[in-house]
């Protein structure tokens, strides 16, 4: 078996572990490390298109957790606001769809008011369960966050067209805050930071394979949850190793040379905008539903910290290498969550944790450039170049003697 | 056949008039040198050419089709090529992704195996081949020129223009670009050379263009301009009037 | 608000004659051969203040773009804006109070004085070390921790003056200490993108700093006391104060506008650092060799500078500029671990505006986005929908220079260095 086998080789078994340890793991914390396991995938997905967006392409976007809440409020609006029913309520406003009436329920926020019901409970109240409403479909408020994301992507893409570096930096980070602004700021609309509620990815429960699961069983979500991150992965390393990727880089290294060798920057760069924003916020909508609540809290800074800090520790400039940092650093911060005591100090890990994660980071930075994930995968991968350059050079040098 | 017309280019930014009224038309593969003091307006006339930056007025027409107002990779595709006056290689990229980039971005139809041959031609005129898996940033600055002047092979061009392409190269590479020079010029390239190397200039080109302050002053062999009054005057008079020269410098945008 | 289809379609009305005119405007300055750089500009804030009724006349005459004719329009757009939000809504209190809207624009200048003091920190490490600091807010954060534990935990009734210089010796080390560990690489050329190392190490700081206050001193808010009481003064005399009257906490002018006393001694002293930086910066040879670098380091290093050090320098003092409007303005508002968020932002903004590395349109910059935040804040109706909006506020600044104005109030036409065009 050769060296540069070893990566993909190592990447099978890894899938083939994940894909078992479901059936495999029985201890007690079973839904403990289920849960972090699916969180871990959600972070994967986000920090591996981050890396697409940031490694492959160049472009230091801050705005990432804003399209993964973009995707994630209006696959939880659509689910809030949108119900199907057989009647009419006479008091939302409705429309009629084939023999089913598309309910548009009123907006009435967390405030004093929402001692009244809004429309749809009033109606169903007079109704007193002779009527039966119909919840929109899961999969297509995730279908339509995700498009709403690569909207956005698209909208930012274009805006931030002529900005680099910094200005692209501050520009992304600045797009992220005006969105969780507005989204505490409409409190009648999203409920603001109380947060809206999004209803479970199986509502119904789900039969795989002959067996019934629960909607708050943690298989399916898991599985879901881990079929997107290689879903994901699949698309961009296809999408890596094609000639999107070869101009992403290009683009990156220098733009004018990129364009003057005849490589259309502009349209790259957006469609690199387009399509990590549609996987961010794909890995939100799912993830809403899957946690049953969506708040601006998951905005945050700190949110948008974490991600950066995965891709750059696992390694910013590949994607498995960012997916895996992400997983293990997932893992590791819930694991440092046990606070202890030293004599009379009480140590709260859940803190101190961030920080010894932020000074890895810097470290990482300073001293690892490629993060501590690539060089392994390069240490197989491209550990004969340097022989090979060494072998052609000398056999280049024979020739030519041979010759004269 | 290559056919460049290059119509009353104007350009200013502010209040400097960079070109003034540039004419100029360039038929089959001519090898031509553009000179001119610093400041003169050469890159500015380069990028116009690629469509960096779009001038006030004038056209500009390659093989009867209109360029001056298409987008660089528009330029590029239409088959005008250019080389920066620094090194620009995708630094981070192996030596032969960094030939991919323009085989790939025009879309000729060839498939992979093709276009690995042919990189693979072009790396060993270049004499780069044993350095194909290499990152670019571990080259040597002479070996990342020609890397640029590889990625510009890839191209096919009919036309392109080597900003300054002999600045700080040893000798054994300068014969490679000499030798890159004829070569590409023999397989019915039109070349546009600028450079500050008059000898290399007289010694390879059969035309020249002389910029100076943004006008064209002079077009036409080595031998008529280097007797043209207002070349000497402009620009190889530097040892009657250096003053002249040394202003030149501020008209640079 | 009452009318608010009012507001809403002149706003309408505005951006669409606003997008036609810089086009169009652009377009034709290129056609006639004239300068285009402030076409784009003046062409839609034109037409955003009288729509066609200037845009056709400005296409048709194509003036020379002077100053003038670049601040009348943006002004007269600001006007417009007002007055069909005046018709909107005319009861809101900005629309019928005077005294409240003379205090507003009051507290406006003097926080937009604080903002413009803060940015200039920022503005100062990008002119020098080509960075974005993303730590500028965490500096500003423990600039005002330090002062109020030193004041209010650890040696209550301390001196205030004290702490807040302990704050700047503080800041400034860390400052030092961080440039010289984790940037140097940047300037050695061992970093593949140093702009991107750049922002990616001052965020990991900013993330560990953030955290390391947190998880020591909790995560609940604390105010410090104020550092100073006003003397009482009823001018001109007692009985009829209609001039001014203060107590201790506050100041009334004319019987109207009201400024709180913590934030005009914060505003007092970032102009009388101010004065002293720019003393430094003009006067002394370390200040002139910090302008050197800023404007050529190869050639500021051939005339003796050492430049690495003149990062540093620029560096540690640009943090302790955030820390110390931090320390004057932890009396006036409630301070967190992450209180540093929208202050870093906001200053990014002002930065941009006023122009990179323009110490007067840093100020300035500073006042505009004191006075827009003032009148956010103060106008839209909802006041809970108007605190959460404050970061949006500046960030709509911000687009809006990118978009209209790139270079900044008094930029450069291009900023140099590592970030390219922009």
């Amino acid at each position: 078996m050769k060296r540069q086998h070893i990566p993909a080789l190592a990447g099978l078994l890894i899938v083939a572990f994940f894909m078992a340890f479901p059936f495999l793991y029985g201890a007690n914390d079973y839904r403990y490390i289920m849960s972090l396991l699916i969180a871990g995938f959600y972070y994967a997905i986000l920090a591996s298109s981050w890396s697409m967006l940031a490694g492959y392409a160049g472009q230091f976007s801050f705005g990432h957790m804003g399209f993964m809440g973009v995707g994630a409020y209006t696959a939880a609006l659509f689910s809030h606001y949108f119900y199907l029913s057989p009647v009419p309520t006479e008091l939302c406003t409705e429309f009629l769809i084939g023999n089913q009436y598309l309910v548009i329920v009123d907006a009435i926020g967390v405030t004093s008011s929402t001692l009244n019901q809004d429309c749809l409970r009033q109606a169903l109240t007079i109704w007193d369960g002779s009527v039966q409403v119909t919840p929109m479909p899961v999969w297509l408020g995730i279908v339509l966050g995700t498009v709403m994301g690569g909207l956005f992507g698209l909208l930012i893409g274009l805006l931030v067209l002529p900005l680099r570096a910094a200005y692209l930096a501050l520009f992304t980070l600045g797009f992220s805050e005006i969105l969780r602004a507005t989204i505490s700021g409409e409190i009648a609309i999203t409920r603001g930071q109380a947060g809206i509620e999004m209803p479970y990815l199986f509502e119904q429960g789900i039969t795989l394979f002959g067996r019934y699961y629960d909607k708050t069983d943690k298989i399916p979500p898991y599985f879901v949850m881990f079929f997107l991150l290689l879903t994901c992965l699949a698309i961009l390393y296809y999408l890596a190793s094609s000639k999107f990727g070869l101009f992403v880089r290009a683009l990156r290294e220098d733009q004018d040379a990129a364009a003057a060798l005849g490589v259309n920057t502009t349209r790259y760069k957006i469609m690199v905008f387009v399509i990590t924003s549609m996987m961010a916020a794909l890995a939100g909508a799912v993830m809403g539903y899957y946690v049953n609540i969506i708040s601006p809290n998951n905005l945050m800074i700190l949110q948008m910290s974490l991600v950066v800090a995965m891709a750059v520790i696992g390694g910013i400039e590949n994607i498995f290498a960012a997916a895996i940092g992400a997983i293990i650093i997932q893992f590791v911060l819930e694991i440092l969550r046990n606070s202890f005591e030293i004599g009379p100090f009480t140590v709260d890990m859940t803190i101190w944790r961030l920080v010894i994660f932020g000074v890895l980071l810097m470290l990482t930075l300073r001293f690892a450039r490629n993060g501590l994930i690539i060089p392994i995968i390069d240490y197989f991968s491209r550990g004969h170049v340097a022989a090979e350059t060494v072998a052609k050079r000398t056999a280049g040098i024979d020739k030519a003697e041979g010759r004269s | 056949m290559t056919k460049l017309v290059v119509h009353n280019l104007n350009k200013r930014f502010g209040g400097l008039h960079v070109l003034k009224d540039v004419n100029f038309e360039i038929e089959g593969p001519e090898l031509i040198g553009l000179i001119g003091p610093n400041g003169a307006g050469k890159t500015t006339l380069t990028n116009i050419l690629d469509g960096a930056i779009k001038p006030n007025s004038g056209t500009v027409y390659l093989n009867d089709r209109r360029i001056d107002q298409l987008e660089p990779y528009e330029v590029a595709r239409a088959g005008l090529g250019r080389t920066f006056q620094v090194t620009r290689s995708f630094r981070r990229m192996t030596v032969h992704e960094n030939l991919l980039v323009p085989a790939l971005a025009l879309d000729h139809g060839l498939d992979r195996t093709e276009i690995n041959d042919k990189a693979m031609e072009v790396l060993e005129f270049l004499t780069l081949d044993h350095l194909r898996n290499e990152y670019a940033q571990s080259l040597s600055g002479g070996q990342q020129k020609l890397l640029e002047l590889g990625r510009l092979l890839m191209l096919d061009a009919d036309i392109i223009i080597l900003d300054e392409p002999f600045a700080g190269v040893h000798p054994t590479l300068m014969k490679i670009i000499y030798d890159y020079i004829g070569r590409v010029n023999d397989a019915g390239t039109a070349i546009i050379l600028i450079s500050h190397q008059m000898d290399s200039i007289f010694s390879l080109c059969k035309r020249l263009l002389v910029l100076d302050y943004g006008n064209l002053i002079a077009d036409g062999t080595p031998d008529t301009v280097k007797n043209d009054p207002a070349v000497i005057e402009a620009y190889l008079g530097v040892d009657d009037d250096e003053t002249d020269v040394t202003t030149g410098d501020q008209a640079a945008p | 608000m009452e009318f608010s289809y009012i507001f809403w379609t002149v706003l309408s009305w505005m951006i669409f004659w606003s997008v036609v005119g810089s086009f169009v405007t652009r377009r034709i300055y290129l056609k006639r051969d004239l300068d285009t750089s402030n076409a784009a500009f003046v062409g839609s804030m034109m037409g955003a203040s009288i729509g066609p009724f200037g845009l056709v006349p400005l296409c048709l005459n194509t003036p020379d773009l002077t100053k003038r004719l670049m601040v009348a329009p943006a002004l007269a757009a600001v006007a417009v804006l007002m007055i069909a939000f005046a018709f909107a809504d005319p009861e809101n209190y900005c629309v019928t109070s005077s005294s409240f809207v003379a205090s507003q624009i009051v507290n406006g200048l003097i926080i937009g004085i604080i903002y413009g003091f803060m940015a200039l920190g920022l503005s100062l490490i990008f002119s020098i070390l080509g960075v974005v600091s993303f730590a500028h807010g965490e500096f500003y954060m423990i600039g005002g921790m330090i002062t109020y534990f030193m004041t209010s935990v650890w040696f209550p009734g301390l001196n205030p003056a004290i702490a807040i210089l302990a704050a700047c010796a503080f800041t400034f080390l860390l400052g030092a200490v961080f440039e010289r560990l984790f940037l140097t690489p940047m300037y050695e050329g061992k970093v593949d993108r140093p702009v991107e190392y750049g922002i990616l190490v001052t965020f990991g700081l900013a993330f560990t700093l953030q955290y390391f206050v947190q998880a020591t001193a909790g995560a609940n808010p604390f105010k410090a006391r104020r550092y100073l009481d006003f003397p009482v003064l009823r001018l001109p005399s007692s009985e009829d104060p209609w001039l001014l009257r203060t107590s201790r906490g506050s100041l009334e002018l004319f019987e109207m506008i009201t400024i709180s006393n913590p934030r005009l001694m914060a505003a007092g002293t970032c102009i009388l650092v101010l004065i002293a930086l720019l003393y430094f910066m003009r006067r002394t040879w370390t200040g002139k060799a910090l302008r050197a670098v800023s404007q050529d380091r190869e050639a500021a290093a051939i005339a003796g500078i050492n430049p690495d050090r003149m990062n540093m320098l620029a560096f540690a003092l640009g943090g302790m500029i955030a820390a110390l409007a931090g320390a004057m303005l932890v009396q006036a508002f409630s301070w967190l671990p992450q209180v540093g968020a929208i202050p870093a932002l906001r200053s990014f903004v002002i930065v941009v505006l006023g122009g990179l590395g323009s110490l007067p349109g840093a100020f300035l910059g500073g006042i505009i986005v004191g006075l827009v935040e003032a009148a956010g804040t103060g106008c839209i109706p909802d006041t809970q929908r108007a605190a959460s909006y404050i970061p949006a506020y500046s960030m709509i600044v911000l687009t809006l220079t990118l978009l209209l104005r790139p270079t900044g109030l008094f930029g450069r036409r291009f900023a140099g260095g590592a970030h390219g065009k922009f």
